[in-house]
């Protein structure tokens, strides 16, 4: 196993307020990491760091960069410049091109992670590999048969999968999922655990996860780290961490979604 | 495709011409009024010509905004650059020019050179200003270039450098081209037109190849949602920047056959109210299609011409293009060509011929439509780009 993604002493303070207060972590490849807790305890600021959406007060972030095992600093790194050394995101509230359809939504992706942003002689269309790999994408994610329709006549579920596509497309050393499940249905919700599972067996990318759903969060991680008031509580297997004490006291009554 | 020789394409472009309302039958179409216009009266000539020019001017200006949610209120800055780049030649390079290549042809080498000139002059005007005015979003985006176009505007008035001759502008002289014995006037109506056309049909294809180039798609995917893109990879700030680029190239090419054809390049080019009409131009044919803005300067120009014929309304015209932007804005979000497409699919049912959206029967195919509109991008996209919009659910 080797480390992937590597926060050290990460702290961001609105105001008065410590959003993430000291947060220190490694993420391995091979395992899928959950990172729960209650509402507010800084889940998607903590990605919003690590993807350079926002600037850490203090702290550093480091990302694998190659096929070898060192580490580049990404800490002032820019969020297109953080998804080009191969960290992408998913959002907690869905994110995808609306007004586009699935396979151009996907193919965004792939042009952007081909370099062919600044091409403005060629057809859009015409690359026959980025094409393919669309396809290819389209197939791994089960949104073929709705290809051609624009995404905002989507489902909710739906897009959350058309978001899951668009992060994989740029082939990403790890995937950052904010609450993948969020706001769906039951159905919905086995569907998309399934397609995680299936990802992850698939593919090299490392998949972390903040998550609500416990059911959810048993059934998929390998490691669970517990945040609370932005700071670690608990990081462990999730016998151990589901056992602890203090975790279930974090959860009693704060958190109920 | 790229296999098929120059014969292959024609015989393609053969058989769909007979296959129906295919986007080649309107090209056809097209291209035939284009010719027939030539012959016209000359003040047709005259209208048509301004058409083309004010229709380049605004599909300029439509890149930036409907193709990647960028609401310009200063391009008249660009269109100014073109006018005055090619006007300050012709005035000040024009016996230099004939001194070298010799009187007869000299007024065409001039004019191209002129052009050329122009052009630079845009791109060299664009380069600094777009790269300032991407570092913002939105209203405030609107604001700096509006800025800047006023900014050019003082310039040209207060002429520091003794170029620009303040408020009167600079007279364009086209001249006549002398070939042991034809003369040739460049700026005679007919054949102004034809270079004018000829300028305008090229510009217009190649900026139908940027939006569908991967360049376009990301543009597209930048308007839809700037967070998504960057999250991708996509350098959001770099990419708007070089579309701004472009875009003033192009609304510049349309600024030097302004000067042309008005015989002039004057401060008001540069004036908001000039950029005005692109936005208005563009809004009421529709912002969200490719060829909304040609319908648009279409629509523009002919129901001012229109008024203009009955001496009482003439003084009305712009409350008349009030009572109609209102309406376009209240009734038809789409502008002009949405109305279109809502009357086809009521007429033929939806998707019979081939949906905005779906088969490739349809006389305008996926690919010519940005799907949607700016405005409502506005509203469901954050505007800070380093701002999370997956927060405080
Ligand atoms: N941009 C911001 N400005 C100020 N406070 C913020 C901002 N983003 C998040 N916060 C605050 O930081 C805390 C952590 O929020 P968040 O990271 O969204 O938690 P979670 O994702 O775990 O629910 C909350 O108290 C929230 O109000
Ligand atoms: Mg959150």
């Amino acid at each position: 196993m080797t480390t992937v993604l590597k926060a050290e002493d990460l702290r961001k303070q609105f105001g008065e307020l410590t959003a993430v207060d000291n947060v220190s972590i490694e993420i391995d490849d091979g395992n899928i990491t959950s990172i729960i807790g209650p509402n507010g305890a800084g889940k998607t600021t903590f990605y919003n760091l690590l993807t350079g959406v926002l600037q850490p007060t203090t702290g550093s972030i480091w990302l694998r960069s190659g096929v070898e095992d060192d580490l580049a600093d990404v800490t002032d790194a820019e969020p297109h410049q953080v998804a080009q050394a191969g960290l992408s995101r998913s959002y907690q509230i869905t994110n995808i091109f609306e007004g586009l359809t699935v396979r151009e939504n996907v193919r965004v992706a792939r042009i952007s992670h081909e370099g062919t942003r600044l091409d403005f002689r060629s057809r859009a269309t015409g690359d026959e590999s980025v094409e393919a790999d669309v396809e290819e994408l389209l197939d791994l994610t089960g949104l073929t048969h709705i290809a051609d329709t624009p995404c905002d006549t989507l489902s909710h579920g739906e897009k959350r999968t058309v978001e899951i596509a668009l992060a994989l497309a740029i082939e990403p050393n790890v995937f950052l999922m904010d609450e993948p499940t969020a706001g769906m249905n039951p159905t919905e919700v086995a569907e998309i655990v399934s397609l995680i599972r299936e990802l992850d067996a698939d593919l090299d990318t490392t998949f972390v996860v903040t998550e609500h759903n416990m059911d959810v969060v048993t059934d998929i991680s390998d490691r669970i780290v517990v945040l609370a008031e932005g700071a670690i509580l608990a990081d462990g297997t999730p016998e151990d961490v589901l056992t602890d004490e203090r975790v279930t006291e974090a959860y009693l009554g704060s958190d109920s979604a | 495709m790229s296999a098929t020789g120059i014969g292959g394409r024609v015989s393609q472009f053969g058989s769909a011409v007979a296959e129906g309302w295919t986007r080649e039958r309107f090209g056809l179409i097209g291209a035939v009024a284009l010719v027939l216009i030539t012959f016209g009266p000359p003040f047709q000539v005259y209208l048509f010509t301004d058409f083309l020019v004010v229709a380049l001017f605004a599909l300029g200006f439509n890149l930036l905004y409907g193709y990647t949610g960028l609401l310009s209120f200063g391009h008249g800055l660009f269109y100014a650059g073109g006018a005055y780049g090619i006007a300050i030649v012709l005035r000040d390079l024009g016996p230099i020019i004939a001194d070298i290549v010799g009187a007869g042809i000299s007024p065409l080498v001039t004019f191209v050179v002129g052009g050329v000139v122009g052009l630079v002059l845009v791109v060299v005007v664009a380069v600094p200003v777009g790269w300032l005015s991407v570092r913002l979003e939105e209203i405030y985006f609107a604001l700096i270039t509006l800025a800047f176009g006023m900014l050019g505007y003082s310039l040209i008035i207060q002429d520091p450098a003794g170029l620009t001759n303040g408020t009167d502008g600079v007279i364009v002289l086209l001249g006549t081209v002398d070939l042991g014995g034809t003369s040739i006037r460049i700026g005679g109506r007919r054949l102004y037109y034809v270079i004018s056309a000829v300028t305008v049909v090229a510009a217009t294809y190649g900026v139908w190849r940027v939006v569908n180039s991967p360049f376009g798609t990301v543009c597209k995917a930048i308007r839809e949602s700037p967070d998504r893109a960057g999250a991708l990879g996509i350098n959001v700030r770099h990419h708007r920047w070089m579309t701004f680029i472009i875009s003033a190239a192009i609304v510049g090419i349309a600024g030097v056959l302004r000067a042309g054809l008005a015989s002039v390049a004057s401060p008001g080019l540069t004036h908001w109210s000039t950029s005005a009409i692109a936005v208005i131009a563009t809004v009421i044919g529709g912002a969200t299609y490719f060829y909304g803005p040609i319908v648009g300067a279409f629509i523009f120009l002919y129901i001012r011409w229109a008024i203009s014929r009955f001496p009482t309304l003439e003084a009305y015209w712009e409350l008349f293009f009030g009572v109609l932007l209102i309406a376009v804005v209240l009734f038809f979000k789409q502008g002009a060509v949405g109305g279109l497409y809502l009357l086809r699919d009521r007429l033929f049912g939806e998707g019979d011929i081939g949906g905005a959206n779906g088969g490739g029967g349809g006389a305008f195919d996926a690919g010519s439509q940005v799907t949607t509109p700016p405005d409502e991008e506005a509203k469901s996209s954050n505007g800070d780009v380093r701002t999370d919009r997956g927060d405080n659910s």
